[in-house]
């Protein structure tokens, strides 16, 4: 059917080709999501409003993309160096629960002096995510098991996990909601006085800034790429194969489970069940469009963090549904993995 | 007694969603076409079955059009991964986001209206409730009592039929396809098609059959346990069936227990089905290399391509 010309791979498309091809499909994306939101019944000449001016040129909207941003950041950092070896971390929601689990208790049943809380917090957090993604990593590893399966399921367990302690143990009796009581003030994470942003984004800052040095400045990056290109190559040369994949998955886990402890102490201040909702799709595609670069997973995570800005506003005032958000995240990865087609092949005629 | 009869009764109703989807990613990926899609073309088939009973239509129009929404966002997918040789994993995930995406723009007005759905074999040849048998026949309706007819027959026809075979051998070896003059591409697409059609079908089951409800989120990861399905299966419509009684077993136990007022975790007990996929997987990955597999599943294949 295609066949009545070539499909060639291109072995060097360059930068300009690969940019074309990206920006087009994100020019395609967007465009599609803006239709889809005129259609929805925002009106056209509000789009810009509520997706630029709102969110990143006034104070109050850009505090709150910011604050938006931070645990987009470390999810999108976690499906990222999942990536750089080959594994897919479709549980992210998952880890991130198991992190916000794990703040949770230390906040609500914390002993000890008060300026370990949130110390604490960050290390179970990031224990209990890394963790939850090590059942994953153990199947393929002992028993070839599909981790994206594993890893999707598993998100699935921990979110009813979540709901058999909201609705049980964890229940805030004086609340008809199904939440904890609020933590005391030792495990929140000092409000900056800008809008909701907490101190959460120096943690952020200094995460971000480690695993950029880690994956584009030491060997650690340069090993990850080389057994996420041929695995086989790699082991053959004699890079410790094993351990930068092990080590690497692990980290992807314990990012997502900070980023649960992020939002319980930095912005909801107790646990409820929407605390984890849209990280699965947003890690996905973060670390996508970043192409698993840190430096770049900050960038589009602000992006982002806008789009959820704006999506609070849409949901109040033209009563958007948050599935708009999904939808329009679908609709840009997928434009940009078919716009990826005119710089990955050329069309060669044949000359007969 | 009673209980086990209310169980078994309900098994059929819970596995059927299940193994349509598997029996649809089964054709897609023996093509050679890894298909993660399945929860998102479950989703908008759902929703559009719904849709299409509430405005009035007979409950069959409602899963036929629910199958083709699904077709619709399939051909979307096929033109991804088939013509444009987008990385199947992604775009499968995109597809998901896309299904969930549009079912909760769209479904808003639509939540917690019932309608009236499929009538059971019990409402159309009035079979009596009098004994065990007739409490477990009447309330199966024609869609449960046809799927072992088409188990069979797919499973014939994946591999006894010619076409069965090119099918298969596509998602082989599409080099070797390719020389025998089958259209890769071609039969790659109508694969895809064909995972459109029966995911559309299960999802669709969902509301039209089951719920005679819509609600979002309504096929809760049953998607994904149909992918796990197909491996559990080695890629075989006939092991797919014992997979799907299985896991509708699991599923249907947790709503069972609560109708006879057992006091469960209900939470915990819910998690049963993910893991029992979880040891699942383990089992079936036990005989060494993951048997059944396509060999090309998942791949770019370029006609110039050195095998």
């Amino acid at each position: 059917m295609l066949d009545t010309a070539f499909l060639v791979r291109r072995q060097n498309p360059g930068f300009l080709l690969t940019s074309l091809s990206y920006v087009g499909g994100l020019l395609v994306g967007l465009t599609v999501s803006a239709v889809l939101l005129v259609h929805a019944g925002v009106p056209a000449s509000a789009l810009v409003d509520e997706f630029l001016i709102a969110t990143f040129l006034t104070s109050d909207g850009l505090s709150q993309t910011a604050t938006a941003a931070l645990p987009l950041v470390l999810v999108g950092l976690a499906s990222g160096v999942a990536m750089r070896v080959r594994f897919w971390n479709i549980g992210v929601e998952g880890q991130l629960w198991l992190g916000a689990i794990a703040s949770t208790w230390v906040a609500l049943n914390g002993s000890g002096p008060e300026v370990l809380r949130l110390p604490t917090m960050f290390v179970l957090a990031a224990l209990a995510g890394a963790a939850w993604i090590a059942i994953p990593l153990f199947l393929k590893l002992k028993w070839g098991v599909n981790e994206v399966i594993s890893t999707l399921l598993l998100g699935s367990v921990a979110f009813l996990l979540v709901q058999h302690l909201l609705f049980g143990v964890w229940r805030d009796p004086s609340n008809s909601f199904p939440v904890t009581a609020t933590f005391p003030e030792a495990s929140w994470f000092l409000v900056l006085g800008w809008g909701q942003l907490h101190a959460g984004i120096f943690l952020v800052a200094v995460i971000a800034l480690s695993i950029w040095f880690v994956m584009e400045h030491s060997r650690v990056g340069f090993y990850a790429d080389a057994v996420g290109f041929n695995a086989k190559a790699a082991l053959a040369t004699g890079l410790p194969v094993l351990s930068i994949a092990v080590g690497l998955v692990l980290l992807s886990g314990a990012l997502s489970g900070v980023a649960g402890m992020m939002i319980v102490a930095g912005t909801e201040h107790r646990l409820n069940q929407s605390v984890g909702n849209g990280y699965l799709f947003s890690a996905i595609v973060i670390a996508y469009l970043a192409r698993a670069k840190p430096l770049w997973v900050v960038v589009i995570s602000f992006a982002l963090g806008a789009v959820f800005t704006a999506g609070n506003v849409l949901k109040v005032f033209y009563s958007i549904s948050e599935a708009m958000i999904v939808l329009m995240q679908g609709a840009v990865l997928m434009s940009i993995l078919m716009a990826q087609f005119f710089s990955s092949y050329s069309l060669k005629r044949p000359k007969n | 007694m009673d209980f086990l009869i209310g169980w078994i009764a309900i098994i059929p109703s819970y596995a059927a969603p299940l193994l349509l989807a598997s029996l649809g990613l089964i054709i897609c990926e023996r093509a050679g076409v890894l298909n993660l899609g399945a929860e998102g073309l479950m989703a908008i088939s759902a929703l559009t079955g719904a849709m299409t009973v509430l405005s009035g239509a007979d409950p069959w129009v409602g899963l036929a059009a629910g199958s083709a929404a699904a077709m619709a966002l399939a051909l979307l997918f096929g033109i991804s991964t088939v013509a444009l040789r987008a990385n199947h994993t992604l775009a499968g995930l995109a597809v998901v986001a896309i299904g969930l995406g549009i079912t909760g723009v769209v479904g808003r007005p639509y939540v917690q209206k019932t309608f009236s759905g499929i009538s059971t074999l019990g409402d159309l040849f009035g079979i009596d409730r009098g004994s065990a048998f007739g409490r477990i026949f009447a309330v199966q309706d024609p869609v449960t009592l046809a799927l072992p007819t088409l188990v069979g027959a797919l499973w014939w026809w994946l591999s006894k039929s010619r076409h069965g075979l090119r099918l298969r051998s596509v998602g082989e070896n599409p080099a070797a396809a390719d020389v025998a003059g089958i259209d890769v591409q071609l039969v790659q697409f109508g694969a895809v098609l064909a995972s459109g059609l029966f995911c559309g079908l299960a999802g669709a089951y969902l509301s039209v059959a089951t719920s005679h409800v819509w609600v979002e989120g309504m096929v809760a990861s049953r998607g994904w346990i149909a992918v796990a399905l197909v491996i559990f299966s080695r890629w075989n419509a006939a092991r797919a069936l014992w997979g799907a009684l299985l896991f509708g077993s699991a599923d249907a136990l947790v709503p069972r227990l609560q109708a006879i007022g057992a006091d469960v975790p209900v939470y915990l007990m819910m998690t049963l089905p993910y893991l029992l996929t979880l040891v699942v997987l383990v089992a079936g990955s036990l005989g060494g290399r993951r048997s059944g597999e396509p060999a090309f599943l998942g791949r770019v294949y370029l006609r110039q391509d050195k095998q």
